[in-house]
């Protein structure tokens, strides 16, 4: 009520100043609440938003979400990771076999997929697009997940123009027109959730050749999805139509989708709220606790409101060579006095504490969670042993992070959870994304390095090969806490070649415990969450990890 | 005037240099590149910036910069990867034209007015009622007044839309209807500073000699206003719109985002911070273009406003 009433003048003071421009204000007839699928015959239509302009719609070059969620619309891939379980199911791909040794991984191709142009989609065409994915003149951000094909590593990181390659060389090859064949540099049996992503995905060589960049401009795009792209204006709108060529399109109801780029979340908000939009918050961080407030508060928006785990782990870095947190004792008691349940509630609004990296639904994370669980005595306890009983002698040290609205609210809530379990001061030191990033790389000098700072992770593809290994391991990540080889990053290495599940669900579990419990290497402290709006006649899956499939979609009529 | 007119776009020659010099170097030496990412490993990062040259000399890549805008040629954006950055930024440019004039239009529409009125009702309620809006104008952020506007006249009374953008294309009012309000967050601050300029201006022209001597010759008080006292008083405004001409109708971040408008005035603020310096290379130089022409039409405007000025000097 206090809130209103400060508005009471400023409303007054709006009206006169809007009464030199909304002299005649006829009713907007058609931005009501009306739903989207009208009478008979009228094509059925959903709108859905996005916070970011995707940054390209070519499957070898997307690396942010705002781009994957319309690439999987267009573009099929050897797999499709299912929306309600997250496990990699057939797509392009009708069935694949794995060689004894784990090194040779067979898709064959179903037959009577097509191109939006007529071409059939083939072996070669997936081939293609793996190569060009490679090739260091594509520049592909995301080329280093391919590095697991034969040679793709090498190919990748050669320094052009003084090096040459021989693509011809790397392990991916049409054996026939629906039969492709990888070869891998060590077994992986993560490939299976590989072969979902969209780097890799078959693209249109001949469409490529003749139009260069622009080869995903509406006008020349070819795809081979549930969806073909009608319309692209920049920074405003992405509109989508059923592909009649797909051959499953007896099963897609919704015949157009339109993509709104709106990258205020109030705004979006308050376009879901007016109707102008049928779905919000899918394509976007959470939206921000006041607004999730009020959500939770209104009892029609409540109602709508979908809410659970996204694969994304948010979590403290320690520069691990830099006195005070050199001392494990010192990184255990750290993380202990994070009040994680406080943090989710009350700062975020949404997610699920988290003790351990890979959250519930990567393949090998551990369930019930590893690592060090928030424990106020506890972190007493081991600052004292470390030397700093209640925090004495022990020395001002920085948290650095990046400036946003919530990043800010967590580094404040971080310091204060610190200053008052364990009476020690923490300096914050906030700074633009580009320059936090290159400040707290692995190459900047320990003197330089902030002690502690803010990181995060979302998973590329559900298996925790993208998380211990790919982020911590010692020597083949980036390892930015610049932690010293132990026995956790070889049985990381190792549980990445292991064919069994089960033992690999194991040792995954003890890499985890290692690095989160034991060195502490990191404190992870929640996993993020989504929440989405949808009226109510938009009936869909909300997955934690995979992106959505619209041509799983319904809308009740 | 042609001189005039000649003079000023030679004028623009040495501008482009000093202002695309001095951003291209500023530009690469802030830390971090476009290519760093949270998840990208360095080498990647490596990679994808030797794709793009960037591993050159920064006086290389400037000159190479300077050779292709020659020919008109800005180059592919690095952040949207692979799109010329004019595809963005003229489609954005012409929203943002559209949306800038009616909010000028806006504020003149209530500044004027209002500067007059406090101008003759000096010190009396209209005076002070004046200036309180024009203060509160002045001092409430887009931020604040968009959200604001769009939760009564889009939400609230469902007089117009919440936000978003219709091309003149889609019919006259739909397209008006979606303009409304975000040109009234724009203008509402412009339209405070008009009044303020109006009031100040035209009090210190009514104590003129001339119009002194128009009042006593018996003239009406519009006509005095009007042909005599106004056109001397608007000099002072017409300086203030030139720079802020160029500055409204080339976009506004905040006003964007609030009403998920497609301008230009996001690409000022999202190319820097995703370092994409051909992005921020080629808004430079369209914010210099449209200064400079603001700048020239200001000259223009001045020789019929006042005959006493001309180019001359």
């Amino acid at each position: 009520m206090r809130k209103f009433l400060w508005l009471v003048p400023i409303l007054g003071l709006l009206l006169v100043l809007a009464a030199g421009c909304t002299a005649a204000p006829a009713p907007a007839a058609s931005t009501g609440d009306a739903a989207p699928q009208a009478a008979s015959g009228e094509p059925i239509t959903v709108r859905v938003s996005t916070i970011a302009e995707p940054s390209t719609l070519d499957p070898n070059l997307a690396e942010d979400t705002y781009s994957i969620t319309p690439i999987e619309q267009l573009f099929l891939g050897l797999t499709n990771l299912n929306n309600e379980t997250g496990v990699p199911e057939p797509e392009l791909a009708e069935s694949w076999t794995v060689s004894d040794d784990g090194l040779t991984w067979t898709f064959n191709l179903r037959k009577d997929a097509v191109w939006s142009d007529g071409n059939p989609v083939t072996a070669k065409d997936v081939e293609y697009s793996v190569k060009r994915a490679v090739k260091p003149e594509t520049a592909s951000p995301y080329a280093y997940v391919l590095y697991l094909i034969k040679n793709a590593q090498a190919i990748n990181q050669t320094v052009l123009p003084t090096d040459t390659y021989d693509i011809d060389t790397l392990g991916v090859k049409a054996v026939d027109d629906y039969t492709v064949q990888f070869e891998l540099e060590a077994p992986a049996a993560y490939f299976e959730s590989i072969s979902s992503m969209w780097t890799l995905r078959p693209v249109p060589s001949w469409v490529i050749e003749e139009f260069g960049d622009a080869w995903t401009d509406p006008a020349n795009i070819v795809v081979n999805g549930p969806y073909l792209l009608k319309e692209w204006k920049p920074a405003e709108q992405l509109v989508f139509e059923k592909n009649p060529t797909y051959f499953k399109k007896d099963d897609v109801q919704i015949d157009r989708v339109e993509l709104d780029v709106i990258s205020d979340q109030n705004t979006e908000l308050a376009l879901y709220e007016s109707g102008d939009i049928d779905v919000a918050g899918d394509n976007a961080g959470s939206f921000p606790i006041e607004a999730l407030t009020r959500i939770r508060s209104d009892a029609t928006l409540s109602a709508e409101l979908h809410e659970g785990p996204r694969a994304s782990t948010t979590y403290v870095g320690f520069t691990m060579t830099k006195p005070p947190f050199d001392n494990v004792l010192v990184r255990k008691a750290f993380s202990a006095a994070i009040d994680r349940a406080t943090m989710v509630k009350d700062v975020v609004g949404t997610g699920v504490p988290a003790t351990q990296f890979a959250p519930k639904g990567i393949f090998g994370a551990p369930d019930p969670e590893v690592g060090i669980a928030s424990d106020v005595e506890q972190a007493k306890a081991w600052l004292a042993e470390a030397g700093y009983p209640d925090g004495e002698g022990f020395p001002t040290v920085t948290y650095r992070y990046f400036s946003s609205t919530l990043e800010e609210a967590l580094a404040q809530a971080l310091q204060a959870m610190w200053k008052e379990n364990l009476n020690v001061d923490v300096q914050l030191e906030s700074m633009e994304f580009p320059a936090f990033l290159a400040s707290t790389a692995a190459t900047v000098p320990v003197e330089e390095m902030p002690e502690m700072w803010r990181l995060g992770w979302g998973a590329d593809y559900p298996d925790e090969n993208n998380w211990v290994y790919e982020v911590f391991h010692c020597t083949d990540s980036q390892n930015r806490p610049c932690a010293e080889c132990t026995e956790a990053d070889e049985l990381a290495k190792a549980a990445g070649r292991e064919t069994d599940s089960a033992k690999r669900i194991e040792m995954y579990r003890q890499v985890e415990e290692m690095m989160f419990g034991d060195e502490v290497r990191v404190a992870p402290y929640y996993h993020r969450g989504f929440t989405i709006l949808a009226k109510p006649y938009i009936e869909r899956a909300y997955p934690a990890f995979a992106p959505p499939n619209w041509d799983t979609w319904r809308v009740n009529q | 005037m042609i001189r005039l007119i000649v003079r000023r776009l030679l004028w623009f020659i040495p501008v482009f240099f000093v202002v695309t010099g001095i951003t291209f170097v500023t530009m690469h030496a802030l830390p971090g590149g476009p290519f760093d990412k949270e998840k990208t490993p360095p080498a990647m990062v490596q990679q994808m910036e030797n794709a793009f040259g960037l591993n050159r000399p920064v006086y290389e890549q400037y000159f190479i910069w300077l050779g292709n805008a020659a020919r008109l040629n800005f180059g592919p954006s690095l952040a949207l990867r692979g799109k010329p950055v004019a595809g963005f930024l003229l489609p954005g440019l012409a929203v943002s034209v559209q949306l800038g004039i009616m909010a000028l239009l806006f504020a003149f529409a209530v500044g004027l007015p209002a500067g007059i009125i406090a101008a003759y009702h000096r010190g009396r309620w209209q005076d002070r009622t004046a200036t309180l809006v024009a203060i509160l104008g002045v001092s409430i952020p887009a931020i604040v007044l968009g959200p604001l506007l769009v939760w009564v006249f889009g939400l609230w009374l469902d007089w117009l839309p919440v936000a978003q953008w219709e091309p003149l294309t889609e019919g006259f009012w739909p397209w008006l209807s979606h303009l409304i309000l975000p040109a009234i967050t724009l203008g509402a601050g412009i339209s405070a500073i008009v009044a303020r300029l109006t009031r100040a201006s035209l009090l210190q022209v009514l104590n003129e000699d001339y119009i002194r001597t128009a009042h006593a010759k018996g003239l009406p008080r519009q006509l005095v206003t009007m042909r005599h006292a106004l056109r001397n008083a608007l000099i002072p405004i017409v300086t203030y719109i030139g720079p802020l001409t160029a500055a409204v109708i080339t976009g506004s971040l905040v006003v964007e985002q609030v009403f998920a408008i497609p301008g230009m005035g996001r690409y000022f603020v999202t190319s820097i911070t995703s370092r994409d310096y051909p992005m921020v290379m080629a808004v430079v130089v369209i914010y210099a273009m449209v200064i400079v022409l603001a700048n020239l039409s200001v000259d223009i405007l001045y020789i019929f406003i006042d005959p006493r000025i001309s180019d001359a000097e």
